[in-house]
């Protein structure tokens, strides 16, 4: 599909990973992250998302003199400084995926999705959206996810499931990055990969990922 | 944000439908819910609570029961009956025994203070005291009460002052002094620093702004006076205050999310009524400091980009609906909507934000699916991606598996400054501990793996020299914990790494297992795999692995070894119960012909 894999650091400026992203300074919209900041180095954050490489990627391309259109996806480790439990680890994993064009839609977005799980759960899905607020996007969207058919196993089959964010790319993002947003638009998404591996094979406790147990790991 | 099912019912002619089916209209319109809960005796509830999670773009407006209610009145296409946004407000009445100074008029943008003469404070009514303690506040006195009730109704945070206690009714709005100190309503003192903005009255702090009332102006039954305040202090300010004092209030995640200074006009006019209901008193009138008024917004959006966007052929008509139906005034001409933004709706500013507008009152339902537009480029090989692709291969082969530990470690260059459980606080600057480490903690498990030697790698990022860079490290069993810094590999294309074939996780068992090995002659026609069986079989459920783990023949007899597990899922087996089993299964063995040596 031309998705090119993009990297950024896990040890991110804030802008990156804040301020190019269209959060802004000092406000509540930053508090749904909860940030981990270095000692004696300001304005730095472990990135709380993948999304750090959109920004990344965009100005990269520009520098080689490549206008959109763009389909670059990362994927690596992020962090939220938050107490570990069966659901939560304080690193854990994202994917993320970034389109632009002049002429890349929300409806591009839902076919998208339904594309990606059809490939990971290889059985039939439906994507819902609900409404939702990223800073990085406008409209902003929650993603659900619906597997059919006879294969898909019980627990998971007929049943919503909450996946991640989505939405269009935010004007003020394409700004930063260079691009110009009276022209161009595009989507993103992005979930947990840990989350994904969980429903895909029944895994009930996010803490085997960072386990290191073979019992685990040998197990895939 | 807790939100009252009879609460909101009051601003529409006939009651909302019931709770479960506002839940679901939010969800799919505006807000996720957290929640919803029955007040009261749960066969016959008298209330409904829904938990609404606001999103912080819209704390500006929604943060209210009424800004709910206008929600649920777009999506459920019910009109608003009793909006208390809609008539303007009336502050001509004014007084001069008040006077207002605001000294940072840059962090307070407004400061209406009325005040009532003559009041007489009690308990607050029944409907008032169920209201509040639905959402989960407590019935203070009527004045305090309906000052809370008005916050939650419109958004707009209040306060009332005992003006008999104030001292001076000259109010200013100035930054504090380092070190002054204020006495706050929960009888807290708080140390107060040039950062942060009080209220004062002939300069003596009787609030911090946006935060918390003083305690030695509070109301209480003996009060006559009031003076009640609706501002407006700036977010930014009011969130550091907050935080540095940890003193998060109502009032505080409220200004926080910044709130529009015309809000101020309906609260005081809304809390002055109520009380004047609740308490009586005669108002003596209001002093409205408001330098710069809020400008009138505008937004705009056509047909063609509302389209463009969403991928949809939503018609002229569809847009005004929304638009319609949201309250959002508009002059439609050509195509193009241009929106007088209500006051409150401080985040609609450029055409994707009325786009939004759109889709989610159409409903996200209504989006269709559509695949991507063919594409020219070919995607770029990613060097450092195909590095580690080809480590992993080859490693794999070698019999490695790969292991993720955690980048946080007990020493580094780098120190993380606000860990939440404080262990391990510093950025790795090696994979080799934690390669150790899951040696280690694999080992013991080696037979229960089945392997014959634990091999792992791991590819991971590391803080060294003050840069951050990605090592590849790996530790057997009989070589140390090593590492190399992953090189960029020159690919031209990916590896196929073959994909995993597991279809679901198997819980292992958290218990110690314990190991017997069998061994014995068989004849030329038995098979090592049915011996295998056999033994499977007859050593029961117990036994969760057995494996050939030497076989050699000498003059027709071939020996076979075979190395059996034992473990149970729910407790640790005993040593007399494993040697019961393969006494057990030694007996069956020989009873079948095998010599057991």
């Amino acid at each position: 599909m031309g998705f090119t894999f993009a990297e950024g650091p896990l040890l991110e400026s804030e802008w990156y990973n804040f301020d190019a992203l269209n959060f802004p300074k000092d406000h509540p919209v930053r508090d749904m992250q909860d940030t981990f900041y270095i000692k004696d180095m300001p304005e730095h954050v472990l990135r709380t998302h993948t999304s750090n490489v959109q920004v990344r990627y965009m100005e990269e391309q520009i520098k080689k003199g490549i206008q959109p259109p763009y389909r670059a996806v990362s994927m690596g480790k992020v962090f939220r400084n938050e107490s570990t439990d069966m659901g939560h680890e304080a690193e854990f994993f994202q994917i993320e995926a970034l389109v632009v064009g002049t002429d890349i839609t929300l409806a591009n977005l839902k076919g998208t999705l339904a594309l990606f799980f059809e490939k990971i759960f290889q059985g039939s899905v439906e994507i819902r959206f609900r409404p939702s607020f990223f800073a990085f996007t406008e409209p902003s969207v929650e993603i659900d996810m619906r597997l059919t058919g006879e294969h898909i196993p019980e627990k998971l089959r007929n049943k919503w499931m909450e996946m991640g964010g989505a939405g269009m790319v935010h004007p003020n993002v394409l700004k930063n990055a260079g691009i110009d947003p009276k022209k161009y638009q595009g989507f993103a998404f992005g979930f947990g990969i840990d989350r994904l591996a969980m429903l895909r094979w029944g895994i009930d406790d996010i803490r085997y990922m960072h386990s290191a147990d073979l019992r685990f790991i040998n197990q895939f | 944000m807790k939100v009252s099912k009879l609460w909101l019912d009051k601003f529409f002619d006939n009651a909302l439908p019931n709770a479960e089916a506002l839940a679901e209209a939010l969800t799919f319109h505006a807000f996720e819910i957290d929640g919803v809960e029955k007040v009261g005796e749960s066969d016959s509830p008298k209330d409904w609570v829904l938990d609404v999670k606001v999103t912080p773009n819209r704390g500006h407006d929604c943060l209210s029961h009424r800004g709910i209610a206008k929600e649920l009145s777009a999506i459920l296409k019910i009109p608003l009956a009793n909006d208390p946004f809609l008539d303007k407000s009336d502050l001509s009445k004014q007084t001069a025994e008040v006077t207002v100074d605001i000294h940072r008029t840059a962090l307070c943008k407004r400061y209406i203070a009325g005040y009532i003469k003559g009041v007489a404070v009690g308990p607050s009514p029944e409907w008032l005291k169920q209201r509040l303690a639905a959402i989960g506040q407590r019935s203070i006195n009527s004045v305090v009460d309906a000052t809370n009730f008005v916050m939650f109704n419109t958004g707009q945070p209040l306060h009332a002052f005992d003006a008999g206690k104030l001292g001076s009714l000259s109010l200013g709005v100035r930054a504090a002094q380092d070190g002054e100190v204020m006495i706050a309503l929960d009888k807290k003192s708080y140390t107060l620093k040039d950062s942060m903005l009080v209220i004062t009255a002939g300069d003596v702090p009787v609030g911090i702004a946006g935060v918390k009332g003083g305690m030695p102006a509070a109301i209480d039954e003996s009060t006559k006076d009031i003076v009640i305040e609706s501002a407006n202090f700036d977010g930014v300010s009011v969130r550091k205050t907050a935080a540095a004092l940890k003193l998060r209030t109502d009032a505080s995640t409220r200004f926080e999310q910044v709130i529009s200074p015309e809000l101020a006009a309906f609260g005081m006019q809304s809390v002055v009524e109520l009380i004047q209901k609740l308490a009586g008193g005669e108002l003596a009138g209001f002093v409205d400091a408001y330098p710069e008024p809020q400008k009138p917004m505008y937004a705009n959006v056509t047909v063609e980009k509302v389209n463009k966007i969403l991928g949809t052929q939503l018609t002229g008509a569809d847009i005004s609906d929304v638009f319609v139906r949201l309250g959002l005034p508009y002059k439609e001409q050509d195509g193009v909507f241009e929106v007088t933004v209500p006051f409150e709706r401080l985040e609609l500013v450029i055409a994707e934000d009325l786009v939004e507008e759109v889709a989610r009152i159409v409903g996200y339902d209504k989006i269709p699916a559509a695949p991507l537009p063919a594409y020219g480029r070919q995607p770029e090989i990613n060097k450092n991606f195909a590095a580690a692709e080809m480590a992993r291969e080859e490693l794999v082969q070698q019999g490695y598996s790969e292991v993720f530990t955690s980048v946080f470690a007990d020493k580094g260059e780098r120190m993380v400054l606000n860990k939440v459980d404080s262990v391990r606080p510093y950025l790795r600057d090696s994979l080799v501990p934690g390669l150790t480490e899951a040696l280690a903690k694999n080992k013991p498990n080696k037979d229960l793996l089945g392997l014959k030697e634990i091999k792992l790698f791991e590819i991971g990022t590391v803080w060294r020299d003050g840069a951050e860079s990605v090592m590849l490290g790996t530790v057997t069993e009989k070589q140390k914990a090593s590492e190399k810094t992953l090189a960029p590999a020159d690919a031209s294309a990916y590896g196929a790494l073959p994909l995993s074939t597991a279809t679901r996780f198997e819980h292992f068992s958290k218990y110690p297992y314990i190991v017997r090995d069998i061994a014995m002659w068989t004849s030329s026609t038995d098979n090592e795999q049915q011996v295998q069986q056999t033994i499977q079989k007859e050593a029961g459920p117990l036994a969760v692995k057995v494996s050939l783990f030497d076989a050699f023949s000498k003059e027709g007899r071939t020996s076979l070894a075979y190395r059996i597990v034992f473990q149970s899922f729910d407790r640790t087996l005993t040593e007399a119960e494993v040697n019961q089993i393969m006494a057990k299964l030694s007996l069956i063995l020989v009873d079948k012909g095998f010599v057991i040596r």
